[in-house]
């Protein structure tokens, strides 16, 4: 009896390992609506960039706060932040580290509490 | 007396570990995806980041950059893809910014060309610029495209005239752009490629993200000043269109270089008592990249010119069409120009 428990266990452990195998490699869940939140750090970075350019070009900072807003809840200050430290550890042209530096000093002169809040 | 039970119960087994397994894959646990790339965004998502890149474009000038980062989203079709939001935005109407922003964009990748300063352009006026890059995944041959990162100068000083660009939004479905001139008629420029003084690209394999400079100097493209440049476009063609689909009064315009292809961005002029529009060609590449239409309003008279000079045309009125058995509707002007 107990040797037919041990390979009724067995089988199951052998099935758990099929579903997980096919559940996260041979058909994992499909992320096809991803958010800008989800995007590898290195996309980010460039995220922020085009923001910085454009705000650069148009000074609209609820605009540039708006679409930082899209990376994900976290400050703007804060993911511009991130941004100019990861541009600089991929070695970004200054002028691009500049631009996200402008952006950067911008939000950090919004009146206090105002920084999160998108249009 | 000993009951003979078979095997059964090791499928059992098998199934009940499948289903657990299989719940825990895909639903306690399912695959975590942090690191998306912007080709797995949605839709919405999508038009955003096109927005933003076109935005940036605006400000940069860059169109390799910008080239870059749309190939990032993995359209099939670029160009088409951005046409089609820029004529959304338009005919949404809500944010006349970002409806100029792609459709300069999208007419600038018909042209090939920039809004006035282009990536060449940039570099003549600071010598050994470094240009950072847009992020690639390594190693993908896609990686190519226009990535640049080097450190570039040009060859020969381009006397490019910068652009001006004046954009108001009159009509929800034409995209009225006020542009002051054009670049000056001038010699391809062909940026030529040297060793950045910065940082050296090492080739060495990245693990999963490549860092934002790639090991290739990829070369810039031979910027060349488009629409072509020489002799102005005449009118080759005027004729009136009779399909009941149109639904409208229109003035079609097509454009073609004295080869016979298509120019997209080509600006037009359409001018009526009280009233003045500006479109280009090349926004709805589904008909033609050398193609713009302008809705007519019955009963008003036009006079139509493109912005480069030439002839205008004048006294265009909605024409009329008959059906077999009387019924009438409204037709279309086709006016084809060609560069002799």
């Amino acid at each position: 009896m107990s040797s037919r428990w041990f390979r009724f266990l067995i089988v199951i452990a052998i099935g758990i390992a099929a579903g997980l195998y096919y559940g996260w490699v041979i058909d994992p869940v499909e992320f096809v609506d991803a958010t800008p939140g989800m995007l590898s750090a290195d996309y980010k970075t460039d995220y922020v960039l085009m923001v910085s350019e454009s705000f650069h070009a148009d000074q609209d900072l609820v605009l540039a706060v708006s679409r930082l807003a899209d990376l994900g809840n976290a400050p703007p200050s804060e993911l511009v932040q991130e941004a100019i430290d990861s541009g600089k550890a991929h070695d970004y042209a200054s002028q691009d580290l500049e631009l996200m530096q402008a952006l950067a000093n911008a939000l950090s002169n919004q009146p206090a509490g105002s920084e999160t809040s998108g249009p | 007396m000993k009951e003979k039970r078979g095997s059964w119960y090791l499928l059992t087994g098998l199934v009940i570990g499948v289903i657990l397994g299989l719940v825990y894959a895909w639903f306690l646990r399912p695959v975590e995806y942090t690191d998306s790339s912007p080709a797995s965004l949605s839709s919405n998502y999508k038009d955003k980041y096109r927005t933003l890149i076109a935005a940036a474009y605006l400000a940069n000038g860059d169109l390799v950059r910008a080239k870059a980062r749309l190939s990032l989203l993995g359209d099939s079709d670029i160009y088409t893809t951005l046409a089609q939001q820029a004529q959304r935005a338009l005919a949404d109407g809500s944010s006349p910014q970002e409806a100029r922003a792609l459709g300069m964009l999208s007419v600038a990748l018909g042209q090939g060309g920039g809004p006035g300063q282009s990536t060449a352009e940039s570099a003549s006026a600071q010598p050994a610029q470094i240009l950072t890059a847009a992020p690639q995944r390594s190693p993908s041959p896609s990686a190519q495209i226009g990535l640049a990162v080097a450190a570039t100068s040009v060859a020969s000083t381009p006397s490019l005239e910068t652009q001006t660009l004046t954009v108001s939004l009159a009509a929800p479905s034409t995209l009225v752009l006020t542009v002051t001139p054009t670049v000056t008629s001038q010699d391809a420029i062909t940026p030529t490629l040297q060793p950045t003084s910065g940082p050296t690209a090492t080739p060495t394999p990245a693990p999963s993200l490549t860092p934002t400079r790639t090991p290739t100097f990829a070369p810039l493209p031979t910027r060349t000043t488009t629409p072509t440049p020489g002799a102005p476009f005449v009118l080759d063609k005027r004729e009136t269109i009779c399909d009941q689909n149109l639904g409208e009064a229109q003035i079609q315009v097509e454009t073609f270089d004295d080869q016979g292809q298509p120019v997209p961005g080509v600006e037009i002029v359409v001018t009526w008592e009280g009233g003045e529009e500006h479109f280009y060609t090349g926004l709805k590449p589904e008909l033609g990249m050398g193609y713009a239409d302008f809705t007519l309003t019955p009963g008003v008279s036009y006079n139509l010119r493109l912005a480069e000079g030439g002839q205008p045309i004048t006294d265009l009125t909605a024409p009329e069409c008959a059906l077999s058995g009387g019924e009438r509707y409204w037709g279309a002007w086709r006016l084809t120009f060609v560069q002799p």
